[in-house]
C-alpha cells in the first residue's frame, strides 16, 4: 500500500467547475471518506485518482509516483463500483482472476490469490456461480475480492454500499473496515451517507459545490464544524442568527438571548439536538420555556421541535427511555429546555 | 405457393397441376441456377460481414457518446430507410457509373485513363446492399451495446485491461446475443435484396430474389419461380434456425436472464 497525495486538484468541464483547489495527503493504510450532496465533486475526485477523469489543472501522487497523466491501466488502483460492475459473462473465480491475468499473475500463484481473495470476503463456496445467480451483497463481495486480488495501490470506493438494503449495508460496511484495517489499505471511500461515512473512516472530507468545506476525524467534523454547510450538512443542529452583545451574550435576531463560550466574530450560533435537556438541568446556564411545535416519534428518541417565545425554533431529542416514556409530548404542550453554554458551536456568518 | 412449386410447367397451358419434383431437379442441377444459389449465399454473407465491422464502431460510439447531437446522428442514421431501395440505388449509379463522381476524381487525380467498369458487378452489388442494411445492423447493435453498464468496461480498465483487451475480453462476448441478432436480421434481408442487385447488378450479377421475379413474371413460370421462392425461404431459415442455436449453445448458458 501507498500513501496518496493530491495537490491543487482542479477539474472543469465547458464552463462548470466540478472541483476546485483540492489538496490532501492520505496516509499509507489510511481510510478517507469522502462525503457531499450530489454533484459537490466526490465522485469525480475519486474517478481522477482512478484515472477515469482527467484533470484540468493539479497533480495526484500514489506512493512517490506521479500518475497524474497514468492511463487508467497503469494505475494499479482497485476499484468497487456502485452497481458491482461484475463480468456477467464470467463466474466468480473468473471474475477475480481477471485482474490477475492482466497482472501476467499464471498458474499456482493465480489460483492461491483467487482462493485468498475469495475466502477474505467469505464468497469461497460461491465460486463457480455466475453473477446473475449472486444476490446483491453477494456480488459486491466479489467486486471487493476482485478489487482487491490485484494487491492495487489504493482501495477506491464508489458509494459501494448504496444498492444494498439497511441491514446489509451496515454489515457490509463492517466487512469493508475491517478488511482495510487487517490489510492496511490505503482507502477513498465515497458516500453520501453520513452515518456511513461517520462510521467508517479515520478522516472525513466534506464537500459541497466542488469544494472541500472541512477535513477532519468524524468526531472533529461532528463537534466542531468549521461553517454552517458542515454543521448542517453533518447531523441536525439548531440555529440561531443575531450577534453578540456582549462577551459570552449572544442575541438572536428573534430576540432569544443565549450564553455562549466567548468568541471573536459571531454571526450565527448552532446547538445539537442531543445535547439539549428537557427541564432546567443544574449544570445547563441556558433555560428556555417553549411549546411544542410538532413531535415524531423515531423509535429509539422523540425528535421535537420547540418554539420559543420570541419564535424561535430549538430541536432536540428526547431519548425514549425509562423516565421519558411516560411523559406525554403532544404539540402545543409546554416544555422547559436547557443546555450548557459550552456545548454551542459558534460561527463566524 | 408450396403447392405450386410442386407443379408441372407447360408453355402452352402455363401450370398443370400434379406432383412433381422436376423443378427442385432443375434447380439443382442446373448449373447457372447453382451460381445464382452461391453468389447469392456469398454477396449476403460478404455483405453481413461488411455491415458488421462498418457498423460496429459506429454503433459503439453512438451508444457511448454524451453529444447531445446524439439523437441527430441516429435521425441521419434511419434517414437512408425513409428513402426506397430504388432510389438509393440511382444514387449509387451516380457515384459508380462510368462517368460517375468516383471515376471522374481517379480519372482527374490521373490515377486511372479510363473509367473502371464498377456498375453490374459483384462490387457495386455488395457495396450497394451493404448501404441498405447498414442501418439495421447499426441500431440492432447501438441497443445491445447501450444495455452494457459502461462501469464493466471501467472495471476491466481499472484491472489493468487495455482498451483492446476490454473490447476483446469484456464487451464483445456481453454484446455478442445482440451482435447475433443483427447479423441474423442482416443476413436475411441480404439474402432476399431485390432492387439493388436488380438496379447495381443487372446481368453482371443475378442473385435469387431477381431471379424468380423473372421466372414469375417474365417467363410466367410459375412452378419453377416457386420453388426458387422456398428454396431462399427455407435456406434463409435453415442458416437462422442454426445460428441461433449456436448462440444459444455459447451464450445463453451464461448471459440467459
Amino acid at each position: 500500500m501507498s500513501k496518496v497525495s493530491i495537490n491543487k486538484l482542479k477539474k472543469q468541464f465547458g464552463d462548470a467547475v466540478a472541483l476546485e483547489d483540492f489538496s490532501l495527503e492520505i496516509a499509507d493504510g489510511e481510510l478517507v471518506a469522502f462525503l457531499g450532496p450530489s454533484g459537490c465533486g466526490k465522485t469525480t475526485t475519486l474517478r481522477m485518482i482512478a484515472g477515469f477523469i482527467e484533470p484540468t489543472a493539479g497533480s495526484i501522487h500514489i506512493g512517490e509516483t506521479d500518475v497524474t497523466n497514468l492511463p487508467v491501466h497503469k494505475r494499479n488502483t482497485g476499484m468497487v463500483f456502485q452497481r458491482y460492475a461484475l463480468f456477467p459473462h464470467m463466474t466468480v473465480a473468473q471474475n477475480v482472476s481477471f485482474g490477475l491475468e492482466m497482472h501476467n499473475v499464471s498458474g499456482k500463484e493465480r489460483d492461491s490469490r483467487i482462493a485468498t481473495a475469495l475466502d477474505m470476503v467469505r464468497m469461497t463456496s460461491f465460486r463457480d456461480r455466475y453473477p446473475r445467480q449472486l444476490s446483491g451483497g453477494q456480488q459486491q463481495r466479489v467486486a471487493i475480492a476482485r478489487a482487491l486480488a490485484i494487491q492495487p495501490k489504493v482501495f477506491l470506493l464508489d458509494e459501494p454500499l448504496s444498492n444494498l438494503d439497511a441491514k446489509l449495508r451496515v454489515e457490509v460496511r463492517e466487512e469493508i473496515r475491517s478488511l482495510q484495517q487487517n490489510l492496511g489499505l490505503t482507502t477513498v471511500f465515497v458516500t453520501h451517507d453520513q452515518e456511513e461515512a461517520l462510521a467508517i473512516s479515520d478522516r472525513m472530507a466534506i464537500m459541497y459545490n466542488g469544494r472541500v468545506q472541512q477535513i477532519g476525524s468524524p468526531k472533529e467534523l461532528y463537534d466542531s464544524p468549521s461553517n454552517h454547510f458542515v454543521a448542517d450538512f453533518l447531523g441536525r443542529m439548531s440555529f440561531f442568527k443575531g450577534n453578540l452583545v456582549a462577551n459570552g451574550r449572544f442575541v438572536s435576531e428573534a430576540g432569544t438571548n443565549i450564553q455562549v463560550a466567548s468568541g471573536q466574530k459571531v454571526g450565527r450560533i448552532g446547538i445539537r439536538p442531543e445535547r439539549i435537556n428537557v427541564g432546567a438541568h443544574p449544570e445547563s446556564d441556558n433555560v428556555f420555556d417553549g411549546w411544542v411545535e410538532s413531535a415524531a416519534y423515531l423509535g429509539s428518541l422523540i425528535d421535537i421541535r420547540l418554539r420559543l417565545q420570541g419564535g424561535d425554533i430549538l430541536n432536540l431529542h428526547v431519548p425514549n427511555n425509562a423516565s421519558s416514556a411516560n411523559t406525554a409530548i403532544a404539540p402545543g404542550s409546554p416544555l422547559v429546555a436547557s443546555f450548557r453554554s459550552s456545548d454551542c458551536v459558534l460561527f463566524a456568518e | 405457393m408450396m403447392g405450386y412449386s410442386f407443379n408441372h410447367f407447360d408453355p402452352m397451358d402455363l401450370m398443370v397441376e400434379t406432383f412433381t419434383l422436376e423443378n427442385y431437379v432443375k434447380f439443382f442441377s442446373d448449373e447457372y441456377y447453382r451460381k445464382v444459389f452461391i453468389s447469392t449465399l456469398g454477396v449476403a454473407a460478404l455483405c453481413t460481414v461488411f455491415a458488421l465491422v462498418l457498423g460496429f464502431p459506429v454503433a459503439y460510439f453512438l451508444a457511448k457518446t454524451q453529444s447531445r447531437y446524439k439523437s441527430l446522428f441516429i435521425v441521419l442514421l434511419v434517414f437512408p430507410l425513409m428513402v426506397g431501395n430504388v432510389v438509393r440505388a440511382a444514387g449509387w449509379m451516380v457515384i459508380l457509373g462510368n462517368v460517375g463522381v468516383v471515376n471522374a476524381t481517379l480519372m482527374w487525380l490521373g490515377i486511372t485513363d479510363e473509367p473502371i467498369k464498377f456498375m453490374y458487378t459483384p462490387f457495386a452489388v455488395i457495396v450497394g446492399t451493404t448501404a441498405v442494411v447498414m442501418p439495421y445492423m447499426i441500431l440492432t447493435l447501438q441497443s445491445v451495446l447501450e444495455g452494457i453498464d459502461f462501469s464493466v468496461e471501467e472495471a476491466a480498465q481499472n484491472l489493468g485491461a487495455t482498451f483492446a483487451t476490454t473490447f476483446r475480453r469484456v464487451v464483445l462476448p456481453i454484446a455478442a446475443p445482440g451482435v447475433a441478432a443483427g447479423t441474423m436480421l442482416v443476413f436475411i434481408l441480404c439474402m432476399n435484396a431485390y432492387a439493388t442487385p436488380v438496379l447495381l447488378g443487372g446481368t453482371g450479377l443475378t442473385m435469387m430474389a431477381p431471379s424468380l421475379y423473372d421466372q414469375i413474371a417474365k417467363a410466367s413460370n410459375w412452378p419453377f419461380g416457386a420453388a426458387m421462392a422456398l428454396v431462399l425461404i427455407v435456406t434463409t431459415l435453415l442458416l437462422a434456425t442454426l445460428s441461433n442455436w449456436l448462440i444459444h449453445r455459447n451464450y445463453v448458458k451464461t448471459m440467459g436472464a
